[in-house]
């Protein structure tokens, strides 16, 4: 099976500090995975090395659909395929989301992206958020939507969905494991990065993918949900002195 | 071509009614006793006049109107009557269809004198300032608006004011009167050709009577080379509303110096401002806003951008009188510094003498907004054309409070062109 996310030896820091010491993660097309980890593991850093965020020293290798993209611009690894759901989704005044939308077809010059916008604005009940600002004055929950949307518009390769439960309630949670079990297709591979397994029992995930200070420690099938409700990441990683507790924590990196 | 002296100013009045000759000869001696304006003054802080009234001289005759169509006209296909002032003389007039008083003030004054003798030349005081004197002491013509109590006029009056002669100084007088419980709207744009090195001195007069509500939308594209120093004052009756919107592109220097007076019990005035610098320009917007009557409301709304190396200025004060409790006053100035050579000032100020009221100031200076930009380039969008769309985001929040949204519409495409030239010749 080919894979549309390929993770091989990613390294970054920040400043001084290591956070990813060489990851390796592969999604193939048509699965859903999970990254799980405590706080501070090094989760949502991996995010944004892999969609090009400047901040951080990074190497190593990502193909997405086959594809390098470590050493691309923000926009070009979009374009190649890569999408990334923000935890925090950005308020971005005076832009609406139709003219985010019209800028994103205009960059593609993909001609099933207007239906596809039509369809999914229906289908996620996004209709009435289209002329409002960006992320402006949206719940917590309609954020995550939005995110949602503008994935399914993208039409990516791979998505990686970035604390997508975080911050939202049971009902929302159980929300968005269907909108993701919806989106699911064999054209795209889906990584979603939690530290609560919660999301899981709404969903099917293909595999799990642990990460402890910076590293995949574990790698199983769904199975290893139940087993980290009820142990924590302590045994998963099954060596309690690698749990980090980092004595500096700018952000929830 | 006339030099500023008694004798241009006498010309100018020649047909005066005895009121407006006393106003003309009371600015004239202000005229000759002030000294041009410094950057010493608070008022006039950052601002370099670099020129006198000797570089510029009257006309006699109104150069030739020009037809750059921009947008404007073709945003407004119905209006409640057109002029056009060109150089400081009206040059074509629709009055429209007689709901109101509208055209040149210089045609219709002898026949209403008792109905102008207390709106014309009555707004900004002629001892401000050496323009403010120059303007009552030169203007020869503009238009005037008199809408009658009761009417409700929903198309827009549209006031074109020109300059089209280089060497020419030009007085151009806008007096807009709203009779009680009228309602009615009226855009004005400026323009001039790039070569025209002129100097406009236009003066705004707002008269907003009792329970009326008068729209103003103020579209500034002066030409590359031209001056303008603009003075507005307001006068806002019992209840009545002022929705002033002014859009400020062109001209080598614009200063608009602003004072809006909420006089009356529940009156309210709405003020926004969209701005935006490129090379050597300099835009610069003095507002005050007074207080004086009980449970009084404003808000000013006010967002510059600056690229190449211009400069901005926007001092806000909010001033509230003793007398003015129950007043809700709000300022909000944000500005974006486009390019490493462009400056923005922003001074909000508050002066309260009442004891019960809600008033609250903001201001912000600084680049386009990082976290947003890579938010838009993760959806595939390239730096630049994510940098466009934050700018089209950050006016947008200004032009969609303005009073006519034809109009936004058009300023938005023109900021939209100004900021992608930038880009293209490598300013920002």
């Amino acid at each position: 099976m080919s894979l549309a996310l390929q993770v091989s030896g990613v390294r970054a820091s920040f400043g001084d500090l290591e956070i990813l010491k060489g990851v390796d993660i592969d999604v193939p097309f048509g699965e859903v995975h999970v990254l799980m980890g405590p706080n501070g593991s090094g989760k949502s850093t991996l995010c944004h090395v892999l969609m090009g965020k400047d901040e951080y020293d990074a190497s190593g290798s990502a193909l997405v659909g086959g594809t390098e993209v470590m050493g691309l611009p923000v926009d070009e690894r979009a374009r190649a395929g890569l999408f990334e759901a923000f935890q925090y989704p950005v308020e971005v005044p005076g832009v609406s989301l139709n003219d985010l939308l019209r800028e994103m077809g205009e960059v593609r010059q993909d001609p099933g992206f207007d239906s596809r916008v039509e369809s999914a604005a229906e289908t996620l009940d996004m209709e009435r958020f289209r002329e409002r600002a960006v992320n402006g004055g949206l719940s917590g929950g309609e954020k995550k939507r939005s995110e949602m949307f503008q994935m399914a518009v993208a039409g990516p390769k791979v998505a990686i969905l970035d604390e997508i439960d975080s911050g939202l309630d049971i009902d929302a949670v159980r929300e968005v494991a269907h909108l993701v079990e919806e989106l699911r297709s064999d054209d795209l591979g889906v990584l979603i990065i939690t530290h609560y397994s919660r999301i899981l029992r709404y969903m099917n995930p293909d595999k799990i993918h642990v990460m402890v200070e910076g590293e995949v420690v574990r790698t199983g099938g769904p199975e290893m949900a139940s087993e980290l409700e009820a142990s924590g990441y302590v045994d998963i990683a099954g060596n309690e002195a690698t749990v980090p507790k980092p004595a500096v924590t700018p952000f929830d990196i | 071509m006339k030099t500023l002296d008694a004798q241009a100013s006498a010309a100018a009045g020649a047909a005066d009614p005895g009121w407006l000759a006393a106003r003309r000869q009371a600015a004239l001696d202000y005229y000759d006793k002030l000294d041009m304006p410094s950057d010493r003054e608070e008022v006039w802080r950052y601002v370099d006049l670099d020129f006198t009234f000797d570089d510029f001289a009257l006309v006699e005759q109104p150069g030739e109107a020009h037809d750059i169509d921009t947008g404007i006209a073709a945003a407004l296909p119905e209006t409640a009557g057109w002029m056009r002032v060109v150089d400081g003389h009206a040059t074509a007039v629709d009055a429209g269809d007689g709901r109101a008083v509208f055209g040149s003030l210089r045609a219709l004054l002898a026949d209403n004198s008792e109905l102008f003798e207390p709106h014309v030349a009555q707004g900004t005081a002629s001892d401000l300032n050496k323009f403010a004197a120059a303007h009552t002491a030169f203007a020869g013509d503009g238009a005037i608006l008199v809408v009658p109590p009761g009417a409700a006029i929903e198309q827009p009056f549209f006031i074109d004011v020109q300059a089209a002669t280089d060497g020419a100084v030009a007085f151009p007088l806008v007096t807009l009167v709203t009779g009680r419980s009228s309602q009615a709207s009226v855009v004005i744009r400026y323009r001039s050709p790039d070569d025209v090195n002129a100097l406009v001195v236009p003066n705004l007069e707002l008269v907003v009577g009792a329970n009326s509500q008068l729209k103003v939308t103020v579209v500034q594209n002066w030409g590359t080379n031209t001056t303008s120093i603009s003075h507005l004052r307001a006068a806002v009756d019992r209840d009545a509303s002022l929705h002033l919107g002014e859009a400020g592109l062109g001209a080598a220097l614009s200063r608009l110096e602003l004072q809006i007076d909420l006089e009356g019990n529940g009156s309210s005035a709405n003020v926004v401002g969209a701005y935006f610098g490129d090379d050597t320009q300099t835009l610069d917007y003095r507002y005050t806003m007074h207080h004086q009557g009980l449970n009084t409301a404003s808000d000013m709304f006010l967002k510059g951008a600056v690229q190449g190396e211009s400069l901005s200025i926007f001092t806000g004060m909010i001033r509230i009188d003793e007398e003015a409790q129950k007043t809700n006053a709000f300022q909000t100035n944000r500005n974006l510094i486009l390019s490493d050579g462009a400056a923005a000032q922003s001074v909000p100020n508050l002066e309260i003498l009442a004891n019960d009221v809600r008033c609250g100031h903001g201001s912000t200076m600084g680049p386009l907004d990082e976290e947003q930009r890579y938010y838009l380039m993760s959806r595939g969008l390239d730096e630049p054309r994510s940098n466009r769309l934050l700018v089209h985001g950050f006016f947008n929040e200004a032009l969609e409070r303005f009073p006519e949204p034809a109009i936004a519409d058009v300023v938005t495409s023109w900021i939209d062109t100004k900021y992608r030239a930038a880009q293209e010749a490598g300013r920002v």
